[in-house]
């Protein structure tokens, strides 16, 4: 659920993080406000407004039911939860990733014969692949992490919307802390290795760019 | 043959220009902040906001009363930024290669820029001057149809700026593409061009032949290059032990410039003298350590700025160039120069450049 949720939100909050550190102009700071949003509200009011935006009678839920698409309660709630509340993290390290690439050097290559697509990927995403790739790691573990506003939307449910962080506050709640302990520990891994995976990219970076 | 009329509005002024360009390299020169940059950047199509007419050979690149803007990459202009812009996480061989279109354009470029040697080195670990070549010849792989340089040259040492110079020069002879040439320094302007723009505040102040538009004080004083005393002479002869390289100025006395070899007796050269670097005494010198020293007599004094340029003519050479000396307000007030006062120049061989 947590790597599709990050695979998804890959693209979305390239693009995101690329306009954001391109566009100048009015609204720029409340744009950059509303999407770090998720960042400091409570994660269950963020899965209130989610189940109600996609709720059966909410706006956009009634558009999806009406086309056979239902979301609150389903692993497709999961991963628009995790999504969210990820996204964030991914945009604010890619953004600052792409605003390190000098705007001129992607002039130059445009005059060298690339288009517009062709220059991002032969200059613009190569010199910021780290902070990219970074920002994806933490989203990926932020995903993996979600409780607040997944339990929300998507409930509890065994096998089909019950995550990791689910699990152990389930575990627990029923007195299984023994399963608990054991889930905490696959947490504890993967979180550790994600971090450290940023960590030594990040690090790398800091060190091709001043020799 | 290029043509652009190009309307950009800056910050402080708008970009106004209207330039026919035929092949051969153009100057452009003028203070910081002119516009230069910004007119490359618009003929390369990479200023969105210009508006107005280019056309190469014909072929309409921009033309704003018709709906015509060219992308920048179906323009083929060779754009080589002044700090290079080398792509940092491509080799020197991935950079040359970036643009390719013509395999020996691209052998032929390596050659004249001598980089065959760096081509598996990154950008990072290269010096300034192999920087700007590799910068060039990336830009010469792609056959560009117009040459757009800004100021190559500015970014390096003197020493390293006459090893690069030459290769301008055999890019220019070479090649045959026209070419828009920014730099501040009258030297480069005389060694490259054939033709001279000057640019203030976003509008053409002079346009002519270089020599001539460069001996005139106003147009150098704009160009903000400081004013130079520009000498044509040739190579008398060396002498090793002394340090110095012995040069026959027509119209002006020997001069000692520093030790130069690798210049052939009886080349022709130009000389710079900045006109700063030009000592003004009201008596014979004497004990003095300049190499230099010629009679004149003042003709004109005029105030420059916050400095006073004085126009020498040379005692014994009445046919010979003047010469331009700047010195301070208080020195004239001290040493009493005025139109007529004779003076005696002195200029250090280390003050005297060949261009």
């Amino acid at each position: 659920m947590a790597a599709l949720s990050t695979l998804l939100l890959l693209p979305l909050g390239i693009a995101a993080a690329l306009a954001l550190a391109r566009f100048r102009g009015p609204g720029k700071g409340a744009l950059e406000t509303l999407l770090s949003l998720p960042l400091v509200l409570p994660p269950t009011a963020v899965g209130l407004l989610l189940l109600e935006l996609l709720a059966r009678r909410g706006p956009l839920g009634g558009w999806l039911h009406a086309r056979g698409i239902e979301v609150v309660f389903t692993w497709k709630a999961v991963v628009v939860a995790t999504a969210v509340m990820s996204f964030p993290l991914l945009v604010r390290s890619a953004r600052t990733a792409f605003e390190e690439v000098d705007p001129r050097l992607v002039g130059i290559a445009r005059t060298l014969g690339c288009g517009a697509w062709a220059a991002f990927f032969r200059v613009t995403l190569p010199l910021a692949w780290r902070g990219v790739l970074a920002g994806t790691i933490l989203a990926f573990s932020r995903a993996l992490g979600e409780f607040g506003a997944t339990v929300i939307i998507a409930g509890n449910i065994p096998g089909r919307t019950r995550t990791l962080a689910l699990a152990i506050f389930h575990d627990n709640q029923i007195g299984r802390d023994d399963r608990a302990m054991v889930l905490a520990g696959v947490t504890i891994v993967l979180a550790f290795t994600a971090l450290w995976l940023t960590e030594w990219i990040t690090r790398r970076r800091a060190r091709t760019v001043e020799p | 043959m290029i043509e652009a009329r190009i309307e950009l509005p800056l910050a402080r002024f708008p970009l106004h220009v209207d330039l026919k360009l035929g092949r051969g390299v153009t100057a452009l020169m003028g203070p910081s902040g002119s516009g230069k940059t910004s007119l490359l950047e618009s003929i390369a199509g990479l200023r969105r906001a210009a508006r107005g007419r280019i056309a190469l050979e014909g072929e309409r690149w921009l033309d704003t009363d018709a709906g015509v803007r060219l992308a920048p990459n179906q323009r083929r202009v060779g754009y080589v930024p002044q700090d290079a812009g080398l792509f940092p996480h491509l080799s020197v061989r991935g950079n040359v290669r970036f643009g390719l279109r013509d395999e020996a354009a691209a052998e032929s470029a390596i050659d004249t820029l001598e980089i065959r040697d760096l081509l598996d080195r990154y950008p990072l670990s290269l010096s300034g001057g192999e920087r700007q070549r590799v910068s060039l010849a990336r830009a010469l792989a792609t056959r560009p149809r117009l040459l757009l340089l800004d100021e190559p040259l500015a970014s390096l040492d003197l020493a390293l700026r006459q090893r690069v110079l030459p290769y301008l020069v055999r890019i220019r002879d070479r090649w045959q593409v026209p070419c828009l040439y920014v730099t501040h320094n009258v030297g480069e302007a005389l060694a490259v061009a054939e033709r001279l723009v000057l640019l203030q505040d976003g509008a053409v102040q002079a346009d002519g032949r270089p020599k001539e538009l460069l001996a005139v004080p106003a147009v150098t004083r704009e160009a903000e290059a400081g004013l130079e005393n520009l000498l044509a002479g040739t190579i008398a002869g060396h002498d090793a032990d002394g340090g110095v390289t012995r040069i026959d100025l027509d119209g002006g006395p020997p001069m000692s410039v520093p030790y130069s070899p690798d210049r052939k007796v009886g080349e022709g050269v130009t000389l710079s003298v900045r006109a700063e670097d030009v000592l003004v005494a009201i008596e014979p010198p004497t004990g003095l350590s300049a190499r230099n020293v010629v009679a004149a007599r003042i003709t004109a004094v005029e105030r420059t700025g916050a400095d006073v340029t004085l126009h020498c003519a040379l005692e014994d050479w009445d046919r010979g160039p003047a010469w331009f000396a700047r010195v301070t307000p208080a020195a004239t007030a001290v040493l009493g120069l005025a139109a007529g006062t004779r003076v005696w120049l002195a200029v250090k061989s280390h003050s005297v450049r060949m261009v």
